[in-house]
């Protein structure tokens, strides 16, 4: 395995991570395309069908679950640890886009008041869009508090 | 369909996939699916603080479009 560049094992989990999804699919006579990427040094799945909303679910539990099973029939596979992404009909993307609008914007607040500001309760997925979009900003910010209520404060320069 | 499903998304996660069974019991709590595996597989199932029991049951419940029940139990010697 440690032979194989990082590239080659990543498009190797999207593909056994696919494969899984898609045989899903099948059973479940749901339409569904899956994208296969590598992203951040992650394999990023993406599956398009234009009516698989229930397989998101409310903030995206069913999304979160399907991943986490994903990752876990892809290790079986590879013997490796996944780290591997989902996002159904553009989900996750558009959560990112309102994160980073989030993240901005308490940034510019904390810029101006010098006070640090929590947000609220995020999950994993979420904290980590934030964080990064913090750090761009040129400020910093830490998680506190347990799951599921862990949330970011983000402070003053 | 959702027996199916369930069959599938367990088989590709366990160490012993030909001992798995899903059977579907409609009983007074509603719908469940009792899924058997090899002993040792029982453990991954579960997942550390029932999280894979969880991801599954939310699986299926989302394919079956209404809340049902998945018990996860080891298969008989």
């Amino acid at each position: 395995m440690s032979e194989k560049s990082l590239i080659a094992r990543l498009e190797e989990e999207g593909d056994r991570g696919a494969d899984y999804l898609e045989a899903l699919l099948d059973i479940a006579d749901l339409p569904g395309d899956i994208d296969i990427d590598v992203e951040n040094d992650r394999a990023a799945l993406a599956i398009v069908g234009g009516e698989l909303t229930h397989l998101i679910g409310d903030e995206g539990q069913v999304l979160e679950a399907l991943q986490e099973l994903t990752r876990m029939a892809v290790q079986r596979e590879t013997g490796e640890r996944s780290r591997l992404m989902l996002d159904i009909e553009g989900f996750r993307a558009k959560k990112k886009d309102e994160l980073r609008a989030l993240a901005e914007s308490t940034a510019e607040e904390v810029k101006k008041s010098g006070v640090s500001v929590a947000l609220k309760p995020m999950n994993a997925f979420e904290r980590k869009v934030i964080h990064d979009a913090i750090g761009e900003l040129g400020l910093s910010s830490e998680s506190e508090g347990e799951e599921p209520e862990r949330y970011i404060v983000v402070l003053p320069a | 369909m959702i027996d199916e499903a369930l069959e599938h998304l367990i088989k590709g996660i366990v160490d012993h996939p030909s001992d798995v069974v899903v059977s579907e019991k409609n009983g007074r709590r509603g719908l469940t699916y009792e899924v058997r595996v090899h002993p040792e597989d029982i453990g991954k199932v579960i997942g550390r603080a029932g999280r894979t029991a969880k991801a599954l049951r939310t699986v299926a419940s989302a394919l079956a479009r209404r809340p049902i029940r998945v018990d996860l139990l080891e298969a008989d010697e």
